[in-house]
């Protein structure tokens, strides 16, 4: 099921938000069961035929950490069933996600003929990356056992399930017990609101439709310079407005029910450095690749080359987390690239003088930027010699196009950049602070004003109007 | 916490009031014309065909439906009716697959026709998701469902159209919105049905149709990288399955209309194109004419020509914007052949004309 979807708004979430307070007033348990089963609902419509491997994977991973937390074991068979259960884990994401792509650059490399066709299940990456933090932090000591409704309901919460923020059991699980969140809250849900309209105006009226500029450029035809940097920079907003208009609902549908998730954007197009914009972008994943990986794989204490290397297989493996293709190697290997240059310009680079400083960071963000998008021409490609097409036609200004449609767009293209460039995020408007569990501190007061409740009130509705059918969210194939 | 409960309800009933706002400015406005032809607002229409189609069948006069892809979409009405007789609306969709056409002109059959004019091309026939499935087509406009009607009604887009017009159609605004409407902008930017995706009238024909611009076509379908894209759609399996379901089914289905079908002249570089770099392609076209030609012909509201072997048209590359479309010139004979029954496929020699086509093909030589 779509959040952007009319059978979402007036009644999956309605139903559920009624049956989760109505429940609440006699139990603390009933309405997480009832939470966990709407979510294995919303997840059935649609994919069905991937519930049980959904249900296998919680009662699996489940299992093991009960192993780790419970059972008093050994140091090295504690080992042994982390390394059971991530490898268990790992194997299921490589049959599902990866099968098809080993297959295909087997028979390129051997001249032989597999064919493999599995559909990918939706949300399986997510599922899996924070089940596996789970199963890591049980063989660290840093879980305390948790009752199975609770940590169903952690796999499954509907408003992440399918495309993220990727979430943390230590920050959920304890929200998930708290009785005051099973008590229907009017401002959390007024903020809720808000913000989910926020997210909604941002994928449907914004996302959807500056779609139709990105395909001419990333087509079979021949794209100009302007066309394909209109193509690129087209699909550089329309997929931060996508991912973050889905994080912004996943965010406002939670707060309904009284469970602050985790922020996943804070403004990326603002950063003034690649290292900043991985502080800025996908915020969780960022998280979840430096907590389980970087930092497993060593991160910089084993000298300043270990810690390039380490950056550089860390990107290349969030790169192909996205999907299973060299695309996504590709863009993983730029931006593990880049963060290697930048990190080796702060530690070699010249020290700037502090009346240079605006101009440095000014320039810090253009090149940022640029960076970004460039890497983003690989992300969006079908395969490496397409991307490489369309940055080869960036590069080639003699063939200019620039008609009364490319005029048009790039006006359209700008107005998308001022947005993400200068209008605040949905945090900074709604006053969002997931660490404190504080939301519209100023709406709490009186002194809302009638303008902001009603303008809000308009972005919910214009959101509504935006819906278009099938209109996918960009990050429910990964 | 009173004043928090309070905004709650008030920003539920805002939402909920510019949502029915919306909807009554397009059910007043009505854009596509699907509740009653307009009179109140000045009419305007949208090249999207898809959509537009649904309106203009249950708001037009016609007596004739003219279908077709992309090579059926400069065709003006007035020039049907002045040559055809009769009054026509041009149904035409880029692209179409035969299931798309063949709903269309399902829903069509509701005004009652007398005639349709079809322009068939092979690889319409192909596998298509189920109509409702459709992302591009909205089979609820056409079936009138709940859902159909409500997407239109609470639609955003539709209510901005619904703005524009609504402020054309003011008197003191008309000439200055007139001016700024742009089909870069609105939906609907055109006033007049018979310019649906029509050429203008200061279109350059002469730089859009050359033989430089079809042998450049020729070149870009047939480079290495792109020629295996060829054979696409043409399964010879699934053309005949679709052939069945969606031609043959609505000709059946509707034996008192009189079905004019024919097979656009394509330029001889597409056939070329697929003898030299897709041959299992071009025996599926030969194949497929073969079973279709005779199965059209079983039907006595069938009315069959073929265009393809007109070589003084298909071998003049001039007439060409790239391997399969021709210019509006060619429209124009196109509807005198149709007028005049030539190049009509008889039923004592049902391939006679793919015989000639397939001569013709053979004997081609690209000058390089």
């Amino acid at each position: 099921m779509l959040f952007n979807s009319h059978l979402f708004i007036f009644l999956f979430l309605p139903v559920v938000l009624a049956g989760y307070f109505a429940l609440g007033r006699s139990s603390n348990l009933a309405p997480v069961i009832w939470l966990a089963l709407a979510s294995l609902a919303f997840y059935a419509i649609g994919n069905w035929q991937y519930v049980v491997l959904l249900l296998a994977s919680i009662a699996f991973n489940y299992s093991v950490g009960y192993f780790l937390i419970a059972r008093k074991l050994r140091p090295r068979t504690r080992f042994a069933v982390l390394t059971a259960g991530v490898a268990g884990d790992l194997a299921v994401l490589g049959i599902f996600k990866y099968a098809g792509f080993l297959a295909a650059n087997f028979n390129a490399v051997f001249s032989t003929d597999f064919v493999v066709h599995i559909l990918l299940p939706v949300g399986i990456s997510f599922y899996t990356f924070t089940q596996i933090a789970f199963l890591v932090d049980a063989y660290r000591g840093q879980v305390a056992r948790y009752a199975l409704p609770h940590y169903a309901l952690f796999v499954t919460y509907f408003p992440h399930l399918i495309a993220g923020p990727i979430l943390h059991h230590r920050d959920m699980i304890p929200q998930f017990e708290r009785a005051e969140t099973k008590r229907p809250d009017p401002h959390l849900i007024l903020c809720g609101l808000i913000i989910f309209a926020i997210g909604l105006f941002k994928k449907t009226c914004l996302a959807d439709a500056i779609q139709p500029l990105v395909g001419p450029a990333f087509g079979p035809g021949s794209p100009t310079f302007d066309q394909a940097w209109i193509g690129a920079l087209a699909y550089t907003f329309q997929l931060y407005f996508d991912f973050s208009g889905y994080s912004d609902m996943a965010i406002g549908i939670s707060l309904m029910f009284g469970i602050f998730l985790p922020l996943n954007f804070n403004s990326p197009y603002k950063a003034t450095s690649i290292v900043d914009f991985w502080r800025r972008w996908h915020m969780t994943l960022s998280q979840f690749l430096r907590d389980y990986l970087y930092i497993p794989l060593g991160g910089n204490r084993r000298g300043p080359v270990w810690r390039y290397v380490n950056l550089v297989i860390t990107m290349l493996l969030g790169g192909l987390w996205h999907g299973a293709a060299w695309t996504f190697v590709a863009w993983g290997a730029l931006h593990g690239a880049y963060l290697c240059i930048n990190h080796a310009w702060n530690r070699f680079g010249p020290e700037v003088a502090p009346r240079l400083r605006p101009v440095v960071t000014f320039a810090g963000a253009v090149l940022t930027f640029l960076a970004v998008v460039v890497a983003w021409v690989f992300f969006r490609a079908d395969d490496i010699d397409s991307a490489v097409y369309v940055l080869a036609r960036m590069a080639d200004p003699t063939r200019l196009a620039l008609g009364r449609a490319e005029i048009f767009n790039l006006a359209f293209i700008a107005f998308y950049a001022a947005l993400a460039w200068i209008a605040p995020n949905t945090q900074a408007i709604m006053g969002y602070d997931h660490a404190r569990r504080a939301v519209g501190d100023s709406l709490r007061e009186a002194r809302l004003r009638p303008w902001f409740l009603y303008a809000t009130s308009a972005v919910l509705a214009l959101g509504i109007l935006g819906i278009q059918q099938h209109s996918e969210f960009i990050y429910f194939r990964f | 916490m009173r004043f928090v409960s309070k905004n709650l309800p008030r920003f539920l009933c805002a939402s909920a009031s510019i949502l029915l706002l919306a909807a009554a400015l397009n059910f007043v406005v009505d854009p596509l014309q699907l509740f009653r032809p307009s009179k109140l607002f000045a009419a305007m229409y949208s090249a999207d065909t898809r959509m537009q189609d649904a309106g203009l069948i249950r708001s037009q006069d016609f007596d004739t439906a003219f279908m077709g892809t992309s090579l059926a979409i400069h065709f003006r009405q007035r020039d049907i009716d002045r040559i055809l007789g009769g009054r026509s609306l041009k149904l035409s969709m880029t692209g179409s697959s035969s299931r798309e056409q063949s709903f269309v002109l399902e829903a069509a059959m509701a005004r009652r026709p007398k005639r349709v004019v079809w322009q068939l091309d092979d690889w319409i026939f192909r596998d298509t998701p189920e109509i409702d499935s459709d992302v591009y087509l909205p089979s609820g406009l056409y079936r009138r469902t709940a859902a159909g009607l409500a997407g239109y009604l609470f639609s955003g887009q539709m209510a901005r159209e619904s703005l524009w017009i609504l402020a054309r159609s003011l008197p003191p605004l008309q000439p200055a919105v007139a001016r700024l409407t742009s089909d870069l902008v609105f939906k609907f930017p055109l006033s007049d049905v018979d310019d649906i995706n029509s050429l203008p009238p200061d279109y350059d024909v002469a730089g859009s149709y050359n033989a430089g611009k079809a042998l450049a076509a020729y070149r870009y379908i047939t480079d290495p990288a792109r020629s295996r894209y060829l054979a696409d759609d043409y399964n010879y399996e699934a053309m005949v399955r679709a052939f069945e379901r969606d031609a043959i089914g609505l000709i059946a289905n509707n034996p008192d209309v009189v079905f004019d079908i024919y097979f656009p002249p394509y330029s001889i570089l597409q056939f070329v194109a697929m003898r030299d770099f897709s041959p299992r392609a071009l025996k599926a076209v030969y194949d497929f004419t073969d079973y279709a030609f005779p199965r059209l012909l079983q039907f006595p509201n069938v009315r069959l020509y073929d265009f393809r072997a007109v070589q003084e048209v298909t071998h003049d590359l001039g007439n060409y914007g790239d391997v399969i479309h021709h210019s509006p010139t060619i429209d124009l004979k196109v509807l005198s052949w149709l007028a005049e029954g030539k190049y009509r496929v008889e039923p004592s020699a049902p391939v006679a004309s793919l015989e000639r086509l397939k001569a013709q093909v053979e004997a081609y030589r690209l000058e390089q």
